[in-house]
This record gives C-alpha cells, sequence and structure tokens, in this order.
C-alpha cells in the first residue's frame, strides 16, 4: 500500500471539462490537483474536431478544436497541476478513494479531499435505437468516423446515409464531402433537425447534401459490409409509412443518433442521478449528492457549446477548490423544478443564493416570443426573452437572490411562457 | 492456421460446436484429423448466435433421438467442459404457469374451478412426470412465493412452477473455440477460409475432400455443415434430406440495467392449440456474465445467410415477454443478434454413417438443442468412427488440458498486479466496458486459434460487447490486430473477407489517390 496518494483535487478526464475544472481548482489555491486522462494526450474529443466554431463565448473568438484545447493546454503547463496521461480510472468509492491503473505505475490509490467528474459523453448505438437488419461493418457513429478520419488517416466509408442530425452528424456529412465520399442524404425521426441551425447551413445546405425530416433508416443490408439502407417516412407516433420505404445503395451507415453522459464512475461512487439528464444531480458549485465529488461538463448533460462546457467546470473547479480550503458544512437543498416548456434544468439543486447562478435548460418543444423566468414561490429571480426557442440549443438564465438570502424559499421554478408584450 | 493437407485421417466439414466437439473427440484416438470451414474462425455459423443455453430435454418430444442425446448430453456436461477453461453454470429452468398455459378454446370455455384445478394441481404434475419418464432428475414443483422469491421480477399472474435444476449456461463460442484448440492442441489441424466444393467418392467409397484450397486424400469425412449439412451431403451422394433454415433473433440488455433480472432461465409453460413442431421456443435467461437475454424467435427463411433481425422481430419478442416480465427495462437493449438454425425436415438430428457412400458419416438437422447435446452426438458419432476403423484405443499422449491465458477483469487485485507486473500491457485498458487490456487481446491474437478480426477478438475477450458496442475500442483493437498481424490498417475486417472496417487511407477517395496506396497509420 506504499503507492497511496492523497492530493487536494482529482479531475478525472482530460477533455474540455477537466483542463478548467483543473485550472479552475488550482487558480482557486489548490496546490496539489492531479489530472487523470485515459488517452495518450489532453484535450478529449477537441483534437478531432479541426471545424471551428468553439470559443465565440469563453474567447469573443471562433477557434477550431484543437486551438481551443491548445489555450488550456498551454496555460496548464504553467500551473503545477499534475497530468497523468494513458490511465484509466477503474473504481471511485463513495468515499471519494480512487483506483487508476497505467502500464507504468500499475494499479495506485489515490485518496483525494475532493474529486471532479469529467468524464464526458459517449454516443448512441444503432442497438439502442432498435435499427433493425443485418450486423456487417460499415455502422459507425458519427464520432468515431471524426475520430477515424481526423486522427487515425483512415477511411471508413466512401457512399454514406447519415442518420440523426445531430452536430457531430452534420459536421461530419461535410468531411465526408470533403474527403471524397459522397453523402446520400441525412435522415431525421423528428420533423425538426437535431443539430444547431448553423451547422445545417454550413454542412448540408452549402454542399447540396439533402435533409429528410420525419424520416428513419428501417433496414440495414449486409451482412459482411454494408450494402444498403431502407429509409422510410414515418408518421406522428415515428412509425414507418407502409408503402414510403425506398432502398439506397450505400456502404456505410453513419449515426448520429444521440449522446449520453458517461457516467460508469458516478454509479460505482452511488452518485444520485436525473432520469431526464442521465448525469448526475449537481448544486449550483456543481457539486453532486456525494460531499466532495463535483461533476463537470457533458458528465452532468449533453451541453451544445464547449464554451458552456468550460464555463461549469469552472464553477466544479472553483468549488472543489472552497470544499477543500473552507470546509465548511453542506446546507440542505433547495430544488429546481422545471416548469412549463422545460425539459431539465442544470443545477437541479441549490445550497447557498451567495452568487449569482446560472441555470441552464432544454425546452421540451419549440416555441416563438417567450419569456423565460426563474421564480421563487411569488418572486422572480431571474428573466430573459427570446424571439426563438427550440430543444437542440440550450437556453440560460442568470438569476439572483438580492442580499443573498435564501430563507424561506422551498423551491425554484424554470418556466418558459408567451411573451405577453 | 494451417495449410491445407494433402492427406487425412478423418475430415470434419464445419467448425462449430458440433463439428469440433466431434473433432476434439477424435483427437482422443487419432492424430490424423483435418476441421475445415469456410470462415474465418471458427463459431462463425449456427453456434455463435445461440442462446448459451444446455437445455434439460425436458421441452423435446419422448422417443426421438433428440430428446435422448439432449438428456445425455445434459449429464455429460460437467466431464465435458473439465480441462477447456470454459465456463459452465447449472443456473436452473424455472417453468411458469400461467392463465395463459391452457390452450385459449379450453380456459374459455370451462368453468373456472376447472381451469384452476388443471393449472395448479394437473399441469405442474404432468410436467415433472414427463420430464422424469425422459430421465430429467430433480424436478420440483414450486408455489406461487417461491416463484417470487426465485424470480421477483416474474408477473403476479403467475400460478405454479416447476424447477429443473439441470439446466446450464455456457458460452457457445466459447465452448467451441475451447474445442477447436483443445483438438489443435492434441494433433488436430484447423483449416479456415477453406470452402468445400465436392467430395470424391470411387466404388462406392469417400476418397477425398474437394475444396477451393485444395484437395485432401481421406477415407472418412464427417458432415457437420450446419444449414449446408444437405449440400455437402448431396456432393457425396449421401444425401436425401433437406435442412431448411430458421432463424432465431435474441435481444441483449444492459448488465448494469439487468443484472440478476432473472436468476435463471425463466419460460411460460403454454399448450398451443395447433401441433406445430419447432425448434424451442425461447425465454428469458441471463448470459454467464449477468445481461438479460430474451428470445430467440423461430422464423423460417428461405436464405441460410438471413441473420437479420427484423423491426417485427423486435416487436414480437417486445410483446411476448412483457406479459412474463411486465417490468423488464425496454429502454436497456445493448445488442440484437440472429442466427439460423438448421432443422431437417422431420426436426429430428441425422446422424449415422451414409448406406450409400463407405465412410460418409452425416451429422446434420442440428438445432437446439445441439448445443446442450454436443456432448452425447460426439459419443455417438464416435462410436459410428470406431465402427469405421479409427481405433478404439486411447492414445497415451492426449493432453487433457488446454491452458489458456489469465483475462484482466477475471482477477482479483493482486493477481491483476502479478499480471501487470508480467506484461505492462496489462495496464493499458482498450475496452473500458469490460476492462479488457491490451495484453488480453494480443493473447486472443495469438492464441491456439487465432483471432484475426474483430468479431474474433470480441468472441474471445468481450472487447467490444458492451454498451458501448466497440464505439471506443474499435480504434485500439483495429490498430493492435494491424500491428500484431503485420497488415495495413484498412485490411483489418470485421468478421473475415468481404467486411472490412475501412474503405482505404484517409485521402484515398480523393484525386490521384489509389485504395491501396500507403498505411493508413496515425497522422
Amino acid at each position: 500500500m506504499s503507492k497511496v496518494r492523497r492530493p487536494d483535487c482529482v479531475v478525472i478526464g482530460g477533455g474540455p471539462a477537466g483542463l478548467a475544472a483543473a485550472l479552475a481548482a488550482s487558480s482557486a489555491g489548490l496546490d496539489d490537483v492531479l489530472l487523470i486522462e485515459r488517452d495518450i494526450e489532453l484535450g478529449g474529443i477537441l483534437p478531432q474536431c479541426i471545424h471551428d466554431g468553439f470559443g465565440s463565448i469563453v474567447f469573443k473568438e471562433t477557434l477550431t478544436g484543437p486551438q481551443y484545447a491548445q489555450r488550456y493546454v498551454d496555460e496548464l503547463a504553467r500551473t503545477n497541476v499534475e497530468v497523468m496521461l494513458e490511465t484509466i480510472v477503474l473504481d471511485l468509492a463513495p468515499d471519494r478513494r480512487i483506483t487508476a491503473m497505467n502500464s507504468r505505475d500499475g494499479l495506485v490509490d489515490i485518496e483525494p479531499r475532493s474529486v471532479i467528474l469529467a468524464m464526458g459523453c459517449r454516443e448512441r448505438t444503432r442497438h439502442q435505437v432498435l435499427l433493425p437488419g443485418y450486423r456487417p461493418a460499415g455502422v459507425i457513429t458519427a464520432g468515431a468516423a471524426q475520430r477515424y478520419i481526423n486522427i487515425e488517416g483512415l477511411m471508413p466509408g466512401g457512399k454514406v446515409v447519415i442518420l440523426g442530425s445531430g452536430d457531430i452528424g452534420l459536421i461530419m456529412a461535410r468531411r465526408f464531402t470533403l474527403e471524397g465520399a459522397t453523402v446520400e442524404g441525412v435522415y431525421e425521426i423528428l420533423d425538426h433537425p437535431g443539430g444547431l441551425t448553423r451547422n445545417i447551413v454550413q454542412c448540408l445546405n452549402d454542399f447540396e447534401i439533402p435533409l429528410h425530416l420525419s424520416h428513419t433508416v428501417t433496414f440495414i443490408h449486409g451482412p459482411g459490409r454494408v450494402e444498403g439502407v431502407t429509409v422510410a417516412a414515418v408518421d406522428r407516433e415515428r412509425l414507418p409509412v407502409p408503402g414510403s420505404e425506398r432502398h439506397i445503395p450505400c456502404d456505410t451507415l453513419m449515426l448520429s443518433v444521440g449522446l449520453i453522459p458517461e457516467n460508469e464512475l458516478s454509479k460505482r461512487a452511488d452518485l444520485r442521478l436525473d432520469p431526464v439528464t442521465a448525469g448526475p444531480l449537481v448544486d449550483e458549485r456543481m457539486e453532486t449528492s456525494v460531499d466532495g465529488i463535483f461533476a463537470c461538463g457533458n458528465v452532468v448533460n449533453v451541453y451544445d457549446l464547449v464554451d458552456y462546457v468550460t464555463h461549469s467546470a469552472e464553477i466544479a473547479g472553483r468549488g472543489a477548490a472552497e470544499r477543500v480550503l473552507e470546509g465548511r458544512p453542506r446546507k440542505a437543498p433547495v430544488t429546481v423544478v422545471p416548469g412549463r416548456n422545460v425539459k431539465y434544468v442544470v443545477p437541479q439543486l441549490v445550497r447557498s443564493f451567495e452568487r449569482d447562478i446560472d441555470f441552464y435548460f432544454r425546452v421540451e418543444h419549440p416555441e416563438k416570443a417567450v419569456r423565460m423566468t426563474v421564480k421563487a414561490g411569488g418572486e422572480t429571480l431571474g428573466r430573459r426573452k427570446a424571439k426563438m426557442v427550440h430543444p437542440p440549443e440550450m437556453a440560460m438564465i442568470p438569476a439572483s437572490v438580492p442580499g443573498g438570502g435564501s430563507e424561506g424559499v422551498r423551491e425554484l421554478v424554470v418556466e418558459v411562457a408567451p411573451d405577453a408584450e | 492456421m494451417d495449410e491445407l493437407p494433402g492427406r487425412a485421417g478423418v475430415v470434419v466439414i464445419g467448425a462449430g460446436v458440433i463439428g469440433c466437439s466431434i473433432a476434439r473427440e477424435l483427437t482422443r484416438y487419432t492424430h490424423d484429423v483435418v476441421i475445415l470451414d469456410k470462415e474465418s474462425d471458427v463459431s462463425s455459423g449456427t453456434s455463435k448466435a445461440n442462446n448459451a443455453e444446455v437445455h434439460s430435454g425436458i421441452g423435446e418430444k419422448s422417443g426421438t433421438l433428440k430428446q435422448r442425446l439432449n438428456v445425455r448430453g445434459n449429464q455429460m456436461y460437467d466431464d465435458f467442459v473439465s480441462g477447456l477453461n470454459v465456463d459452465f453454470r447449472r443456473q436452473g429452468l424455472l417453468i411458469v404457469i400461467t392463465p395463459r398455459s391452457l390452450p385459449e378454446g379450453l380456459a374459455r370455455y370451462s368453468p373456472g374451478f376447472l381451469c384452476d384445478f388443471l393449472n395448479r394441481r394437473v399441469l405442474p404434475r404432468l410436467i415433472v412426470r414427463s420430464g422424469n419418464r425422459k430421465g430429467i432428475p430433480w424436478l420440483t414443483v414450486v408455489d406461487r412465493d417461491e416463484i417470487f422469491r426465485m424470480e421477483p421480477n416474474v408477473t403476479r399472474d403467475a400460478i405454479v412452477g416447476v424447477h429443473d435444476r439441470t439446466y446450464g449456461l455456457v458460452s457457445p463460442y466459447k465452448l467451441t473455440i475451447a474445442l477447436a484448440e483443445h483438438a489443435v492442441l492434441n494433433g488436430a489441424r484447423l483449416c479456415l477460409d477453406t470452402r468445400v466444393t465436392g467430395i470424391r467418392t470411387e466404388g462406392g467409397a469417400v476418397r477425398a475432400v474437394v475444396t477451393d484450397a485444395g484437395e485432401i486424400e481421406c477415407g472418412i469425412v464427417v458432415n457437420a455443415a450446419g444449414v449446408y449439412a444437405d449440400e455437402i451431403a448431396d456432393m457425396a451422394g449421401a444425401g436425401g434430406f433437406r435442412i431448411h433454415g430458421r432463424k432465431g433473433a435474441t435481444l441483449i440488455f444492459d448488465r448494469e440495467a439487468t443484472r440478476e433480472y432473472v436468476k435463471g432461465s425463466v419460460a411460460e409453460f403454454r399448450i398451443t392449440g395447433r401441433k406445430k413442431r419447432t425448434s424451442k421456443g425461447g425465454g428469458a435467461m441471463p448470459t454467464l456474465e449477468g445481461n438479460l437475454q430474451l428470445g430467440p424467435t423461430a422464423i423460417e427463411v428461405d436464405d441460410k445467410e438471413d441473420t437479420s433481425i427484423s423491426g417485427d422481430e423486435i416487436r414480437e419478442i417486445f410483446d411476448r415477454f412483457h406479459y412474463l416480465l411486465p417490468d423488464f427495462p425496454r429502454d436497456s437493449v445493448i445488442a440484437m443478434f440472429s442466427g439460423v438454425r438448421a432443422p431437417s425436415e422431420d426436426e429430428d438430428f441425422i446422424i449415422g454413417a451414409s448406406k450409400e457412400v463407405a465412410g460418409f458419416v452425416n451429422v446434420a438437422g442440428m438445432q437446439s438443442p445441439g448445443l446442450a447435446s454436443a456432448p452425447a452426438v460426439a459419443e455417438m458419432v464416435m462410436q459410428i468412427l470406431h465402427d469405421l476403423g479409427i481405433p478404439r484405443v486411447k492414445r497415451a499422449y492426449f493432453n487433457q488440458a488446454r491452458p489458456t491465458p489469465r483475462m484482466f477483469a477475471d482477477c482479483e487485485r493482486a493477481e491483476q498486479e502479478a499480471l501487470i507486473e508480467r506484461d505492462r500491457r496489462h495496464g493499458h485498458i482498450v475496452c473500458r466496458c469490460e476492462q479488457v487490456t491490451e495484453a488480453d487481446v494480443v493473447n486472443a491474437i495469438h492464441g491456439v486459434v487465432p483471432a484475426r478480426s474483430m468479431d474474433a477478438v470480441k468472441r474471445r475477450t468481450r472487447a467490444g460487447m458492451g454498451r458501448c458496442q466497440g464505439g471506443f475500442c474499435t480504434p485500439w483493437i483495429s490498430e493492435i490486430l494491424a500491428r500484431e498481424l503485420g497488415v495495413p490498417r484498412h485490411e483489418i475486417t470485421k468478421k473475415g473477407p468481404g467486411s472490412e472496417l475501412f474503405v482505404g487511407p484517409a485521402k484515398c477517395l480523393l484525386d490521384g489517390a489509389s485504395r491501396r496506396d500507403g498505411d493508413g497509420g496515425a497522422v
């Protein structure tokens, strides 16, 4: 047991969330911060995101993924944060004990004073969306395709059909086209696109790739390599409309059908999870239901901009530092409830109103000309107006309690309502 | 992989669980055995897409060969797997009687007390008595409370049950790989990617097997070709039976959501109105690793390679088990697969030496309970082969054990540390869902029957079987495969030629670049 380490803070995951959390924890005064990353380099998914569009909020300029990551990697090098690469965390116990492993040190026990979870998310697979057909090679998720083309130097397909209009799928429609592949079309089961409007314009429209809304893939033809797919229109219940089937020859079916927060370690640590976000419940400083374990970025919920990920990570980093340096007991939390046309809100809990809190949320359905509010009883703590809200684009309301007092507050409600004016 | 030899004592066609069981049994008496298969790995056909159940024989019709070999095979299983390093567990089967058990017509037009009496008193005893007659020991009637103690997720409609403790679980592909390796360790030669195109006979006797890789002279051929057994038999003129495909689809659920969801196999007892003999009709059961599996379906197919799963089949499974397990987690499916059974026209096994062609032995009509019957099938075929001249005396130097490298995830902490100490590549997890290390993958690639494709690595290590279904580990494993096999990465396949993962290195589709230019290594 000579290997036990006791750092102030361990950050699990070296993507955008982990990088910003480690930096924030360090600059908030923690001397001994350890960042653990599984891959051979820092940055998480960013090194493979060679398109631009990152950093418009944090840096007020648009960067590529590698550029965005490099800013944090460079800054991290100027701190005394220790980075362990090619290291996997095998276990996290509710008392924060960590078992990590790499091929250099073997199994390592760590007993940190705080933990920040920043493992990101993973992609939904064809089986999770119950896609019928054969199981050939050539059925691939968008993020994996991006990794092959941009990092590994391999071309996963030549004639591609895309199911799902999530952002990575749209980005990859353009990327495949630029690499000389043919993208036959993007099929989306919903009646509205899953990705950001700017990606529909820049990645599909500019390359004349058709987007078929209310359509899905009903069969994957094989058996060795994908030989084609059957697509069909769907009705309001999202069931295929008989007679609308069309066979499309292709060698690849790329899926962009959603991301799931990666919470295997959270479950091992017995964190309470939100069934809607599939991530841990967090309070205003991103602390989970377990004392001293924080979470940020896509572990908590899938953000649509890396800037929001960074923002949540900075809060978590500062929170972990406060926890270690001040160590005062936690107050009982107030619950944040999703109100009218709100699917979920992060944070789900509030323990202190001393600082302003940004509430991030997603709406359930598109709505025009709305007023978005955070209310405590009869009192409005924050409000914003929007010309248009829709599910793929996250909304945010900054809120504050004058004087920071929270006495008498039982519950907060975030809601979206038609703007009367 | 072995080169095709010019001659052999016995050629076994088909490297599924039946062919490999027979080949392994043969090596106890002779080393001069060649196993042929058209695929690039063993267990690539029916055997791999199986629910892993070792049935007791309770569901089989009395008097059939299948029923007799099933009961015998089940009883032989512990000895059969000993030394193979394959997990085998008798998890038991709970047969549940519900208000749907009686035929619909009878239930509708009979007074309630009668149905109740039949369900509660008569059916369980009939099941037990019929099982005992078939030679299945230890069948017990369990009351309603005991059902819920055993399987808390079963429908509250359950009336009474029968517990069959002899039911077992074994990974069909791990067993097949183990049998093939055990045979090879004892002198058998395994020739994969080799398709049989003809059987040469002379004067009413087998002379040679003709393949796309050349000819093997031999005096004895064992036809264990699964769905193609009829076609192989016809090549020799030893046929006269037909094998048709019957597809079975199964859903596998996330282990995290379904661990202990069912503790053993669970099936609802139903007397259907029509007399229709088909393959065993599926149930709910755990995998050895703890995932819930539901299925399989039974659908006749024209195409013997139809391993697809249709939307209707998915719905059928959902509907069927919605009654037996009302709250099963529908949103936790992580994998779906289907396989094609190889039933004969009368649904029974066809095992015997051909009367027309000396030296030709058919082992056909294999469907469930083929996995359970495999030990008994091998025993029976061995008797036939002795009659054809294979010595009855066991070889003195038969190697009883099939050693396997320890897998990281199967070890306790101290042993894991020792593994890393011995091979640093055990410190590198490549599949995080199933905690498979680089060393585990390398060991599989250099195993006795080497893994040469993604699926072959998956079957040996579980890498890619978890909830991300290969999303994270495919880049790593394809790279390790390319490195260890010494081929460019874009030539790595999912399951043999024609299933390449990539169309070529990056830029291969742009002007001037050719698909075969250069290696697709990391940039």
